[in-house]
């Protein structure tokens, strides 16, 4: 019994390879992301619970760009159970992924564009699909320090790209999506379209502080660090993402993953930015 | 290279998933029906969560495996050594609120929110500290993407502090036997009436023939 159930065991797991390269599964491995490493750091979190301390982030490696459309399609082709007409109200609401033709189709649309942010997914779905690449989603820390972290020759810069945001995020256009890599703002650590393509979804888009505070101008005028249009901007894109519940799927919401690593151990497979 | 790569991590997981299998088949006699009512389990069932769990005593298992049972969540973590305890002790009130006899039909998942420090053996040691390694009680741990789905699932917020220790919202939840969320009791210390009497409820639709 034990032989047979072993002998089972190899037999299937044979069919599941063959099976995983006739059907290209293994392959998705390869359209992944390039990677982003993100040295150790910190910077100044717009929550009292930090009082003035500079927040502490780890390395990490963070996508370079967004998830696109053909790249979700793999991953509703590998894990059938994240198709439109499959995930349960728990997981979406019924706006999720409502630009696709079907579970398996993005459309002609969308595909003409495959290299759109796929965007009207969900927190969970997010979630699934980074941790079905072998990373996760970053944390709001993580994601705030790779997208402040950028090389701004002077204050009339910071100030610019403060009120282009403010004017983005109070008038996204979910219909005209850009490529992902379009951004020529790199961050300092190569990182792209952080800043006006999507807004995207964190681990912790709801920290504890969420249900103490109110999303009034009151609140954001308190959390503001600075005087600056910029600070002013992260106010606004942290209120904005707490407002979110984890079943939103909304047309300006995509995300990237983060990969937790040690850059000396990962050696050189991976492509560094931050060294040019 | 990539593809080699790829190939041996299938050839890995499969192997840990036969293993897997095989450990559970032998104690989980309801392994089948579960898997099977999942296609008709409500949009809003928490047993959709996928992720696999590990106990205080080494039990492996998946959430939907407690399909049919009511089941008390409360998420907490082992260093955490002043409301922890009220929130552990805010289950247990719960929990004992309810006839003994209709207790052995509730399971109750204590899941910590410190992956990295609360191994199955700390687990152990801290049910043991709290007079609470019994029958139904689970002290959980999973990998950290598992434990954020069921906490935002819950509607639990949790962020780790840069000295290690998390913040966190108190929060004690009654799910039904199809894992529907029932009641949930936010807060330390509170009255447990409302949520001991939809436990109740559960266990006596349970009960019924």
């Amino acid at each position: 019994m034990m032989l047979l159930n072993k002998l089972h065991r190899v037999t299937t797991g044979i069919l599941v390879m063959a099976l995983a390269l006739l059907f290209g599964w293994v392959d998705s491995v390869s359209a992944q992301a390039e990677r982003v490493w993100i040295p150790d750091g910190s910077y100044h979190s717009l929550f009292p619970e930090t009082e003035g301390e500079p927040l502490q982030v780890h390395g990490f490696y963070l996508d370079e760009t967004p998830v696109t459309n053909s790249q979700f399609l793999e991953f509703v082709q590998n894990h059938p159970e994240w198709q439109k007409e499959r995930v349960p109200r728990l997981f979406a609401g019924n706006e999720y992924l409502r630009h696709w033709e079907s579970g398996l189709e993005p459309g002609n649309e969308t595909l003409s564009e495959e290299n759109r942010p796929v965007t009207r997914v969900s927190w969970f779905a997010a979630s699934s699909y980074c941790e079905a690449s072998g990373g996760r989603l970053p944390t709001m820390a993580e994601w705030e320090y790779a997208a402040i972290s950028l090389d701004l020759e002077s204050v009339q810069e910071w100030e610019t790209l403060g009120y282009e945001l403010i004017g983005w995020y109070s008038s996204v256009d979910a219909g005209d999506l850009r490529e992902v890599g379009s951004d020529d703002r790199i961050s300092r650590f190569g990182v792209r379209d952080l800043h006006g393509l999507v807004m995207e979804w964190v681990e912790d888009f709801r920290p504890p502080i969420a249900d103490d505070i109110s999303f009034d101008c009151g609140t954001a005028g308190r959390l503001q660090s600075d005087e600056t249009s910029f600070s002013y901007a992260r106010v606004i894109r942290t209120l904005t993402r707490m407002s979110y519940t984890p079943q939103t799927s909304i047309g300006i919401l995509g995300f990237r993953c983060a990969y937790d690593g040690d850059r000396a151990k990962a050696g050189d497979q991976l492509k560094d930015l931050s060294e040019r | 290279m990539k593809n080699m790569k790829t190939l041996l991590t299938l050839i890995v997981m499969w192997w840990i998933s036969g293993a897997v299998y095989a450990q559970h088949g032998d104690h989980h006699h309801h392994d089948h029906t579960a898997m099977q009512a999942s296609e008709q389990i409500p949009e809003q069932s928490l047993y959709h969560l996928r992720g696999e769990w590990t106990s205080h005593r080494g039990e492996q298992f998946l959430l939907s495996e407690f399909s049919g049972s009511p089941l008390v969540i409360v998420m907490f973590y082992g260093n955490c050594t002043d409301v922890c305890p009220i929130l552990i002790q805010d289950a247990w009130r719960l929990y004992s609120s309810v006839g003994e006899n209709m207790r052995e039909e509730v399971n109750v998942l204590a899941v910590t929110f410190d992956t990295e420090n609360d191994t199955p053996e700390s687990l152990m040691e801290y049910a043991r500290y709290e007079q609470l390694n019994i029958d139904g009680w689970h002290f959980v741990t999973a990998s950290p993407a598992t434990v954020r789905q069921l906490a935002t699932a819950l509607g639990v917020e949790y962020r780790k502090r840069s000295d290690g220790m998390y913040d966190h919202s108190n929060l004690v939840t009654v799910v039904g036997p199809d894992g529907v969320v029932g009641a949930r009791v936010e807060g330390l210390g509170r009255p447990m009436e409302v949520a001991a009497r939809v436990l109740e409820e559960f266990i006596t639709e349970k009960q019924l023939p």
